[in-house]
Parts: C-alpha cells; structure tokens; sequence
C-alpha cells in the first residue's frame, strides 16, 4: 500500500492526503475478518456499511443465480456456487481468458448484526448481500432536555 | 477433468492514457470462440446493465463498451474493498472483418457476461470438398 506518492510533491496536498490515509488506515473494519490472506481467493469481496448495517459485494459475472448460496452460520457468512464454462465441442477457441470453477468465501460478521433478516440478490452478475444491524445497535437520537 | 476451483484474478486497468472518457476503466476478460456459423465473444462485464453496453464494429475495428451504474454504490461507505469498481472497454481487430454479415451481429447481456455473436456470410463459411477417387 503506498501511503505517499512522491510524484506529486505539493506540501499541502502531500499533508492532506497523508491525513487521509491514516484515517483510512485507523478505520479498518471493525469485526469483519476475511482470514489471514483474502489474495487469490475467488471472489473478490467489497464490504460496506449503510445506514442499515453492512453490505457486502462481490463480483460473479456468468454464475446463475440459482447456483449461488448464501449461508450465515453464527457469525460466518459464506458465499459458495459454481460458475461453469459453456459445454460446446463443434468449434474451437481463439481465446480464453475467463476462469471457471468452484468457489466458496467466508467472512467473520461483526457482532451487532441481525443475521436473521440478511438479505441477498443478485443482478447483472453483481452479488449483493445485506444485513441489518440489531435494532438495540441502531444508533439513537437522546433528547437533551432543558431543565 | 477434476474438480476445478476458481482463482480470482486481480483486474487490469486499461491503459489509455489518450483517453477522453471520464472515469475508470477495466480490461474485460474475454474468450472468443468460432464454429461453423458464427463467431463469439463473451466478455465478463459485471455491473453492467444491457442498455449500458455498446457494441460496435468499425471497419475492421470491434469494440465492446460497458458502463457500470454507479447508483448500487449510493449512501456506502467503504470499510473493506478487494476489487476496483469501473467501466469496461476492450477493442478487437478483426483481420478477417469482411466475412461478417454486419447487419446481423447481435449483443446480449446474461449474468454481467456479455455475448456478441458474429454470423459468418455465407460465403465465407467453410465448404467440405469431396475428394473423389480417381
């Protein structure tokens, strides 16, 4: 991860973005752990928090819908499926650049989730599934009184 | 063939330095496979809805463009990201453009793979020849 780049040496840009990354950096994710190494492991995932709870994305472009599940175990959600490769013999490839296979992918769910309403569609090859946080987690708005 | 487990691969960001387009851009994977009739690509464009894509194929030239719709990204904010959201572009040279019938050539978008199919002029389809014995 660059932090700086040095290629564009302005003071006070090079001051903000600095800032930028290391609040970027102290804003880990709190309680979504994907495992010691996420690299190579089919698919990708993008993890976000709207005003609901968290949202994870993944990108399985060509793999039915049908053929994806979903599970959330405790605190383990897992996204599993198969994307297979058109089974034609009458012709031939010129080119072949996109993978099929098997694939699974869990994640550790931070605690203040309410798995029970998770929610999962997927549309144009865009995996996307929700969860809301628990109504206790949900934040409040206290009225300050005048005394 | 054994059980084959898929591998994710990291996404190539096009490099068109030239290129007047505002917003990212990606390198689809693309697999281009020929019978008798026609010939296809598919291209992996996720997050591309059908009336996004354009196909187009000028002179030898074919080029498949595909914008994501950037309103799923709407009121979230990132706490851990894997892959690069953008459009997709790649372009083709057909050496052999001529033996397409142009009129034809059809474009549809399944599951974020997009399939163009490319039908072969009649003449230009591949005739068996009977060797007769002499």
């Amino acid at each position: 991860m660059a932090f700086i780049s040095f290629s564009q040496l302005d003071p006070v840009e090079g001051i903000a973005t600095l800032q930028r990354e290391i609040e970027r950096f102290l804003r880990r994710p709190l309680g979504i752990d994907l495992g010691p190494s996420a690299y190579g492991v089919y698919p990708p995932i993008n993890v976000f928090a709207d005003k609901e709870g968290l949202v994870a994305r993944a990108e399985v472009p060509g793999v039915a819908p049908a053929s994806i599940s979903v599970r959330v175990e405790r605190r383990t959600l897992t996204i599993s499926g198969e994307r297979l490769p058109e089974s034609r013999t009458d012709g031939s490839f010129h080119r072949r650049e996109r993978r099929f296979g098997k694939f699974s992918r869990s994640l550790q769910l931070p605690e203040d989730l309410d798995t029970e309403r998770a929610s999962a569609e997927c549309r144009n090859g865009l995996l996307t599934v929700r969860i809301p946080r628990r109504p206790e987690a949900q934040p409040r708005q206290i009225q300050v009184q005048a005394s | 063939m054994a059980e084959q487990e898929l591998t994710a691969k990291e996404k190539q960001e096009l490099e068109d330095k030239e290129s007047t387009r505002p917003g990212r851009y990606f390198v689809p994977d693309v697999d281009i496979y020929e019978d008798e009739h026609n010939l296809w690509l598919r291209a992996d464009m996720p997050g591309v809805e059908q009336k996004n894509v354009e196909v187009e194929l000028h002179d030898d030239i074919l080029t498949l463009h595909g914008r994501v719709s950037l309103d799923a990204y709407e009121g979230l904010t990132p706490l851990y990201t894997e892959y690069n959201v953008g459009h997709y572009l790649r372009r083709f040279t057909l050496p052999d453009a001529a033996k397409f019938e142009r009129d034809r050539i059809t474009a549809r978008m399944a599951n974020g793979v997009l399939e163009v199919q490319l039908p072969k002029a009649e003449r230009a389809k591949a005739r068996r020849i009977p060797v007769s014995a002499g």
